[in-house]
């Protein structure tokens, strides 16, 4: 047994922060379904959960061909009414018989793919964690897009982004495995991949409600890319700092105070969030990428009132007062 | 010590409904049947009663077993629930035959504010062709339902590489053979959707088998008519229990005794049904209280529905 799926995360096309009522609106993909939301800690909205058919091969490594069939899960979510995410998924299985039933004996096992013949799971899951997949492979990621590009088209938001950023695409996968010692596979392993694509490999007794944690790092990922790529434009050292501090302003408007992993998950899975701390130590980099990012508005502050102080003094013609003046003139 | 924090709107609650163990569905009427007369209407029930005593010895004695009759006011109206209504009761009593439950055509479609056919249509998750891997969305051709792949001809087709120019249709699940069933679900004439008749069928299918919920809610929620039924049908209320004493509307099955007429109507309803995901909250609890009475219940929805044509 396995469980796979990618998460697409990225910006909400909208000006403003969506709030809980307009979360509601943007998120009802099935009509006379709830979306859940919550306040605490921070604000998060998710749709109902919605299938997607497939009938099509998995990926191997050894190349062994596979026919599954069955149905894909898929649900979207906004985080602090801003960030949207897209997030499918499927608990594979052996099928019982070596030919397709009927579709509703599929819909009888919602969230089931059944893959016909003996199934080598190890050797699927690898084929998964590939950076590219064959083209007629079962396409989670165009499954957790397309719900994206829908939401994103939804007339309760106005289209327009207050800065640009680049979607990002986690593919992970949980085997059933026992403890390292025994088999030799550490329970987490992440790869950035060249561009946007992360995999993560999961080891342990395979959960559904793996798929939250997921969607937790995969948020916390894209905070961490964008913030970086903020930084990266603003050309600290090389722009005035004016420049600088308008390039970093994004982040301070709308995403610094997003940063709260393992908020929403079930204890179990902390120990995860905790090994990624220590390796490759997410908060540490984003809190050492924030405070570059106060530093830099800090120092832009200074001098602004430097700056302000200086024509201050030339108008009030004291050339060597050494004060430096709040720009009210208290 | 733990703190425990809950907020209400991040929890989904769904009610769950009493259930008979099957619901009878006592035959079913077009309008053209009223317009013959009363005797069409007694013809009928005298049909469906041995059939209707039949199933009912199949089943323990004990068993909660519920009737019902829709009737069609969707497609056509004819006269008023003041005459059509009563005319059926008794037809029905003079074949020893007791209609619990009675419900309008037009409450598969909408069901007060409810948009109840939508509810439904948001749930089909299409049986997927061989070769779908989710790159593209589902092969929908708006307001149809098949059970496979459609037929291609012409360009269409030698773009994929055949020789003869047509590819036949194909069953997805094919024993060998196809059985290609394509099942038109609404059309929009003059811009206004009409639902077609296997899928209020398929709709009213659901109902009785306690499926749907709204927000939540139940959708079917039945009335009581005490003083004389209306002389229009919108005032008849969308469901009506004409039996006070009468076990639950919905049940674990359906069982239906229709004119062989009707065949290919629940063909439509059947393959429709087979691609309608129900909630799985819903059909857990469903489950669960079937295992609490001891019953066997079929995993897939359509197993559950069951026929007798005359």
């Amino acid at each position: 047994m396995l469980i796979v799926g990618e998460v697409h995360t990225g910006l909400l096309r909208n000006r403003g922060e969506l709030s809980d009522a307009q979360c509601r609106e943007a998120l009802c993909l099935v009509s006379g379904e709830q979306v859940r939301t919550s306040l605490r800690p921070l604000p998060h909205a998710i749709s109902p959960e919605v299938l997607a058919g497939v009938d099509c091969r998995l990926p191997s490594l050894s190349g062994a061909r596979i026919r599954a069939t069955g149905t894909v899960t898929h649900r979207a979510a906004i985080t602090g009414g801003r960030i949207l995410q897209g997030s499918s998924y499927a608990v594979i299985v052996r099928a019982e018989r070596d030919y397709r039933m009927p579709w509703s004996h599929y819909l009888a096992r919602p969230g089931q793919v059944e893959v016909q013949g003996r199934p080598r799971w190890r050797d699927m899951a690898d084929g998964f964690m590939a950076s590219e997949l064959a083209l007629d492979i079962l396409d989670f990621g165009a499954i957790s897009g397309r719900l994206m590009n829908r939401v994103q088209d939804s007339p309760r938001l106005d289209r327009k982004t207050p800065f640009k950023t680049t979607r990002t695409r986690l593919r992970w996968v949980m085997e059933r495995g026992k403890a390292e010692e025994e088999e030799g596979l550490p329970p987490v392993r992440l790869t950035l991949w060249n561009g946007m694509l992360r995999t993560l490999r999961l080891t342990g007794e395979p959960d559904t409600r793996i798929v939250a944690f997921c969607e937790d790092l995969a948020l916390h990922d894209w905070l961490l890319t964008t913030l970086q790529t903020l930084i990266e434009r603003a050309l600290i050292g090389t722009a005035a700092p004016t420049q600088i501090a308008a390039k970093l302003s994004p982040a301070i408007d709308h995403l610094l105070h997003l940063w709260m992993p393992g908020a929403r998950m079930d204890d179990s899975f902390q120990p995860l969030w905790e090994e990624l701390e220590r390796h490759p130590g997410f908060s540490r980099q984003w809190k050492s990428s924030v405070e570059r990012i106060r530093d830099q508005v800090a120092v832009n502050t200074l001098s602004l009132l430097s700056v302000m102080a200086e024509s201050r003094r030339e108008a009030d013609g004291d050339p060597i007062s050494s004060r430096v003046t709040p720009p009210d003139g208290t | 010590m733990k703190a425990v924090f809950t907020e209400d709107t991040a929890e989904r609650r769904i009610e769950s409904t009493p259930l008979s163990h099957v619901s009878v569905e006592l035959g079913h009427l077009y309008m053209e049947d009223f317009a013959v007369g009363p005797e069409r209407i007694r013809e009928q029930f005298r049909l469906v009663a041995p059939w209707f005593e039949t199933l009912r010895r199949t089943l323990h004695p004990k068993a909660r077993v519920s009737t019902c009759f829709l009737i069609d006011d969707y497609f056509s109206r004819f006269s008023t629930p003041a005459e059509v209504v009563p005319m059926v009761i008794e037809a029905a009593a003079e074949a020893g035959l007791v209609i619990d439950y009675l419900a309008r055509e037009s409450a598969c479609a909408h069901s007060g504010t409810v948009d109840v056919a939508r509810l439904v249509l948001d749930r089909i998750v299409d049986d997927p062709a061989p070769g779908s891997n989710g790159s593209r969305p589902p092969l929908t051709k708006s307001g149809w339902l098949c059970n496979g792949r459609r037929e291609a001809d012409g360009a269409e087709s030698e773009a994929m590489g055949t020789e003869s120019g047509w590819r036949p249709p194909e069953q997805n699940a094919a024993r060998r053979h196809s059985i290609f069933i394509d099942v038109e679900l609404w059309d929009e004439p003059r811009g206004t959707r009409v639902w077609s008749c296997p899928y209020l069928a398929a709709v009213w299918q659901l109902m009785r088998l306690g499926l749907l919920r709204h927000h939540g809610r139940p959708v079917v929620t039945m009335s009581r008519v005490e003083e004389g039924f209306p002389g229009d049908w919108d005032a008849l209320p969308p469901f009506v229990q004409l039996n006070p004493g009468a076990p639950p509307f919905a049940a674990y099955r359906t069982a239906s005794v229709l004119s062989s007429r009707f065949l290919p109507v629940e063909l439509a309803v059947r393959t429709i049904l087979g691609q309608v995901a129900a909630d799985p909250v819903v059909l857990s609890q469903v489950a669960g209280r079937a295992r609490g009475e001891g019953l066997r219940l079929e995993d897939e929805v359509v197993d559950r529905v069951s026929y007798v044509f005359l």
